[in-house]
Parts: structure tokens; C-alpha cells; sequence
């Protein structure tokens, strides 16, 4: 690969290619613009030997900025550089050797792509495409007004992607404690006299104390059994944006007894925590014992830190099978503990539900708000419910 | 292109194993491209696998000095960059005022410099470790966004002060939070995992020599097994060495289910987890 016209003729083509990974990426869906995909180039240029661990590398380093997106990167690549690998290496080793990235240049060749594409699709594939746009839009909509026992596979993951992205801002709570701040409500006597030394006891900086506030944690108990599974399910998601977004959440499924969840909604990838859960509960549709489970939690837990003064969403349809009583006992119980109660019940989604079950009778009384959580729109009301 | 003072990325792999730090092919290609390119280098993985330790390494083996920038909740730009030494400057007001040489108040002597100006004054002298940026807040990230792009800030008083070459940079995260695209773009990104068997013995057996090699390959594997398990918090490879250190120290040669369970406390910091892992412990310790 040294002679000067292969050389020459090759050095064009070496880019090209890498020009051409890029974009494939892209056209996958993965965030690559112009910028990352000149990385790449000078990756690519920068590599000391050449091979498909070195290129491999080269573009994951510079084109792919989240693990759970090295899964699209591995397929394209395969893809990018299959059997006929052996061609596109010496290419690329033929154009490394004085490689010149120059950005107009990466600039020119990623346009030029774009635009061929646009131009392709002017001619009558234009319209369809905005067809499509339009169908997706009006299926979002209608996605959302869709009870989650009606989606089907492909449709229930779109909806959890949409749950996953809902804010989930939780009401603020006044911590007792006073500690240092810039500005503040009492003064530091302590903190001023201090600074007030090293400036011959002149007392230039006065410094402050004042109270923090923190988020008030969520605690979502999820009726796993046979009806529920499905608005457990999309709760469960909920409970995982929430965790994402960084606060203090515990998940507890219930059946007839109460599984701790927490743990296993921990982990960083959301679907084998979810695999996880489905494992872990042992009455999935068996029968609800509401206030057995209630007491346990209470017992076991009543006491704890993120417990006490939590919002605490409760998803079931109330169809109690233990003694109404005990569940009405146990809801003020915890109405006690919690600062907020909300009942999330899927059958209100429909216009003509009335609470008559017995235990959601006993129950209704201690909820500081019943809503049905049905479905997308319901949710989204959820969340404005838990951040008044 | 930066002139590196290695001939391959294979040479740089085999220089961090003289400074005891074992880095497969991946992370070795990361740093030699970032080292290559000029760019920062993006380094997310769980708790434990070593990230913090690249950039000690990298400076020790480049011979530049390690400027660390640990990242907390609530960070601002007068802790990161530089802040004006107030309590001289008042005194010197005084020695003013008694008659005695006026001072340059704004001048370089009372500049405080804090880990950024360090990095930038120092240039291509210094490595620099952002450590855990995950914990600062967005306005911060934006703020570090302009640092980073530039090598370069405006002190009103004092004027311009840019890095002729800029520094190595290592920025790392545990993924408490997505970090801003923006910031990523400028990176090369870079995800450790938890390493084979093989190598964390390897590991081990670098870190922690008086750990015999039988036992170090028994707590590796039972360490890949309990990771594999529904366990909180997934032990890293600084857990492994600890626990393997606890085990030699007791004079143990090999993995006994009784000294085992007495350390476990060395690998697994949380009490669900080690009350899980207590209960199937032979699951774990089982040889092959």
C-alpha cells in the first residue's frame, strides 16, 4: 500500500467508508452528527495498527456515549464489516498511512448523503412519509386514552417507554436540622467568629444557617394479582422513572402476602429488573388479601425512615377477600404514617364504576386521593397528584 | 496528533501492567486514542472496577501530576476554578491603611487556585481527574462544558489564562444520572466492566501478592458467581482484593466455607445482601 497512485486512489475511499458507518449508525437511530463521526476519522487516522478490535473500538469510543447503546453499535458494526473484511482493512490501512481528516471534507460527504436522501424521497415517497408521521402522532394519542390491559406487545412497550420518561417530582419536606448555607434564617455565631480571625477579628464574613428540604419519599404497593397484572405492571415502570430520576422509592407487590421489591428495581437495566420482579413475587394471581398485606407492611417496616412521611400509592382494584374491617383498620394506619395516601384503582377508568366493593367502601374514607391509573392520561394526572 | 511515548497501543497495555493496573484491550485503545487525540476521556462502570485508578496511573506513568477534581452535590465554579483570597486581601486593605506598600489586590498573589486553574496553568504537565461528575448538578456540567472545550477562562482582573497544550483528562461516572449529550460529545466514552475470572485473579494477584494463587482463583470465581446473583450492591474488583486480603490474613489457602462466611463483610456492604448470600453460600464457594 505504499505506492504513491494506489495511494492516491485509495486515500478518498478509506473516508468515504468511514463516512458511510457513521451514517448507517445513524440511520439505526443512534445520536451520531457530524461532529462524533469526525472523531471517528481521526480515531480511525490516530490507531497505531489497524484490525477490526482497533476499528471496532475506534468507533465506540467516539460514536457511542451509552452502554445500553453498544448492543445497536455491535449489530451495525457486523454489519459494517462483514466477510469481505479483509478488502475494507487494507482500504483503510492504504488511506491511513497519511491520512488527512480534514472536517469540510466530512462536513461534504455526510451532507452529500443527506441529501441524495432527501432528494430520493421528493419523488412520491415524500407524501407517504408524511402519512406515516401523521399516523404515529395520532397513535400516541391514542396509546394514551388506551386502558393497559388492551395494549398489545408492541404497543405496551411504547407505552413504557412513555412512562419511563414522565417526571416524577416529588413534594418537598423540611428537614429539623439547620446546617451551614449562604443565605439562611439564623445567623452562625460560630462560623462568623471563625472567618472574623483571619481578618484581625473584624467580622467580614457573617455566615449563615438555614433548614434543607428534601424530597419526600414514594412507596408504591402493587395488587399483583389476576386482573391487576397488567396496571401493575405499567406502575411498576412508573416506579422505575421515579427511580431514575433519583428518588427515594420502595416497591412492595401483594397478593395474598407482600414481596419487597426494592431491590430488585435497583438494578440498572429496567427489563431484567423486571423479569426479575415477575420471578421473585409468588402469588402472581392468586387471590388479594389487602389489609393482611397492609399489617405486614406496617409491622415490618412502619418504622422506617422512608416510610414515615412518604407518599404512598396503593394500584388494586379493591376487590378485598379478607375482613373489610382489618382493611379499614390497616388504611388508617398507614394514612397515619404516610404523608399522602393515594389510591390508584383501574376500574374507576370506566365512566359507570362506582366503589361499592366492600373493602374499597372501608378503604375510601383514608385516601387523600382515588384515581384510576388506567392508562397513559391517568398516569400523567398521577404525577401531577404526587408533586401538589 | 500529540506525541505519545508509546509506540502501540499494546506497549501503553503492557506500561499500566508495570504500574499495576491490568487493562484489557478496550480501555488500553480509550486511553491511547484519548492520549492520541486530545479528547476526554468518558469513563462510566459500577463501583469498584478501577476508574478512579486510571488516571492515578496514567499520571505516574506519563510523569505529570495528577490534578483531581472530586465532584459533589451543589459544586460551584469558586471551588472547581479559582476564588479571590478575601481574609489577605483585607489585611493587606490594612497594611494599606497603615502607611505600609500598597498591593495589587487582584494580583496573582491572591488567587486562590483551585483544581481547574491548576489544570489548565499546567497544561500538558498534568493529568486531570473530574472524579464522579454524576454527583455535581447540570448548571455545573455546562459550566465544566466550557472549560473543557476551551483549556482556556477569563479572570476579569487578571486577564486570559489558557493551557498551550491541555491537560489528559479523565472524567468519571457512576451513573447516578445521565450526563448531559453535549458534555458526551466532547468525550470519548468508555464502559469498564467487571473483568473475567482470569484477569481479576491477575488482578489479585498484583494488588495483593501474599494472596496464594489457589485462593486468589476461588475468590474470583465466587465472586463472578455472587454477581451473577440478585445481590444490591455488586461487589467491584477493590472488593475482591480486600476480601482476598482478609482471607490471606487469616492464613487461609484456600476458599473454606467457615472463613468465608466470618469476611464476607469484606465484599458485600449491605445486610440484605449478605444475609442472601450467608443463606447459599455453598452455591457460591462451590468448586468446579
Amino acid at each position: 500500500m505504499t505506492s504513491g497512485p494506489m495511494r492516491a486512489k485509495a486515500e478518498p475511499r478509506g473516508i468515504e467508508r468511514l463516512v458511510g458507518f457513521g451514517r448507517m449508525l445513524r440511520a439505526r437511530g443512534l445520536p451520531v452528527g457530524t461532529g462524533r463521526i469526525l472523531a471517528f476519522c481521526n480515531a480511525v487516522a490516530a490507531l497505531d495498527h489497524l484490525d477490526r478490535d482497533g476499528l471496532y473500538l475506534a468507533g465506540r469510543l467516539t460514536m457511542v456515549a451509552r452502554k445500553e447503546d453498544f448492543d445497536a453499535y455491535d449489530e451495525a458494526f457486523e454489519q459494517w464489516l462483514p466477510s469481505e473484511r479483509e478488502r475494507l482493512l487494507s482500504e483503510l490501512a492504504g488511506w491511513q498511512q497519511d491520512a488527512r481528516v480534514e472536517e469540510r471534507e466530512v462536513e461534504v460527504l455526510v451532507g452529500e448523503a443527506d441529501s441524495e436522501r432527501d432528494s430520493d424521497a421528493g419523488e412520491g415517497e415524500g407524501e407517504e412519509e408524511e402519512v406515516t408521521i401523521g399516523l404515529v402522532a395520532s397513535g400516541t394519542e391514542v396509546l394514551r386514552a388506551k386502558s393497559f390491559e388492551e395494549l398489545s406487545e408492541v404497543e405496551r412497550h411504547e407505552a413504557d417507554m412513555a412512562i419511563r420518561a414522565l417526571a416524577v417530582a416529588l413534594p418537598l419536606r423540611r428537614v429539623r436540622r439547620y446546617r451551614a448555607a449562604p443565605r439562611g434564617h439564623r445567623f452562625d455565631l460560630r462560623r462568623t467568629v471563625r472567618a472574623s480571625l483571619r481578618t484581625q477579628g473584624e467580622p467580614f464574613h457573617r455566615a449563615w444557617r438555614d433548614r434543607r428540604s428534601k424530597r419526600r419519599p414514594l412507596v408504591l404497593l402493587l395488587d399483583v394479582s389476576g386482573s391487576m397484572s397488567s396496571y401493575s405492571r405499567a406502575l411498576l415502570q412508573f416506579g422505575y422513572a421515579a427511580v431514575r430520576a433519583g428518588q427515594r422509592v420502595e416497591v412492595f407487590a401483594f397478593g395474598t402476602r407482600l414481596t419487597r421489591l426494592t431491590r430488585a428495581l435497583r438494578r440498572s437495566e429496567p427489563d431484567a429488573a423486571l423479569r426479575q420482579v415477575a420471578a421473585s413475587v409468588l402469588d402472581w394471581e392468586g387471590g388479594t388479601r389487602i389489609g393482611g398485606s397492609l399489617k405486614q407492611l406496617l409491622d415490618r417496616y412502619g418504622q422506617q425512615a422512608w416510610m414515615r412521611g412518604a407518599v404512598v400509592v396503593l394500584c388494586s382494584d379493591g376487590l378485598e377477600r379478607g375482613d373489610p374491617l382489618v382493611l379499614a383498620a390497616q388504611m388508617a394506619r398507614l394514612g397515619r404514617v404516610a404523608h399522602r395516601l393515594v389510591w390508584v384503582n383501574p376500574l374507576k377508568g370506566s365512566p359507570r364504576y362506582q366503589p361499592l366493593a366492600r373493602g374499597m367502601a372501608a378503604a375510601l374514607p383514608h385516601v387523600d386521593a382515588f384515581l384510576p391509573g388506567h392508562n397513559l392520561q391517568s398516569l400523567e394526572a398521577l404525577c401531577e397528584v404526587l408533586s401538589a | 496528533m500529540g506525541a505519545l511515548p508509546f509506540e502501540s497501543v499494546e506497549e501503553l497495555q503492557a506500561v499500566l501492567g508495570r504500574h499495576a493496573y491490568l487493562a484489557d484491550r478496550g480501555l488500553a485503545t480509550a486511553v491511547w486514542l484519548s492520549l492520541a487525540l486530545n479528547k476526554p476521556l468518558l469513563l462510566e462502570g459500577e463501583a469498584g472496577v478501577g476508574k478512579t485508578e486510571v488516571a492515578k496511573v496514567l499520571s505516574a506513568l506519563l510523569d505529570r501530576s495528577l490534578v483531581r477534581l472530586q465532584c459533589y452535590e451543589g459544586i460551584d465554579a469558586s471551588q472547581a476554578l479559582y476564588e479571590w483570597d478575601y481574609s489577605r486581601q483585607l489585611i493587606a486593605v490594612r497594611a494599606a491603611q497603615l502607611g505600609e506598600h500598597e498591593a495589587d489586590l487582584f494580583g496573582p498573589d491572591f488567587l486562590v487556585e483551585r483544581p481547574l486553574l491548576a489544570a489548565i496553568r499546567a497544561g500538558s504537565r498534568a493529568v486531570l481527574l473530574i472524579d464522579e461528575l454524576d454527583r455535581a448538578d447540570d448548571e455545573f456540567e455546562a459550566f465544566l462544558l466550557e472549560v473543557l472545550s476551551e483549556f482556556a477562562v477569563t479572570i476579569p482582573e487578571i486577564g486570559r489564562v489558557a493551557a498551550e497544550q491541555p491537560p489528559a483528562v479523565i472524567i468519571t461516572s457512576n451513573r447516578t444520572r445521565e450526563l448531559h449529550d453535549a458534555l458526551k460529545r466532547r468525550c470519548l466514552y468508555h464502559w469498564i466492566d467487571h473483568p473475567s475470572i482470569d484477569r481479576e485473579v491477575q488482578i489479585v494477584r498484583v494488588r495483593a501478592p501474599e494472596v496464594p494463587e489457589v485462593l486468589a482463583r476461588q475468590v474470583a470465581r465466587a465472586v463472578a458467581r455472587l454477581r451473577a446473583m440478585d445481590v444490591a450492591k455488586r461487589p467491584g474488583v477493590a472488593e475482591t482484593i480486600d476480601w482476598s486480603q482478609a482471607l490471606a490474613f487469616l492464613g487461609a489457602e484456600q476458599l473454606e466455607p467457615d472463613a468465608a462466611s466470618a469476611t464476607l463483610g469484606a465484599l458485600l456492604k449491605d445486610h440484605e445482601d449478605l444475609e442472601l448470600v450467608r443463606a447459599k453460600l455453598d452455591e457460591v464457594l462451590e468448586s468446579e
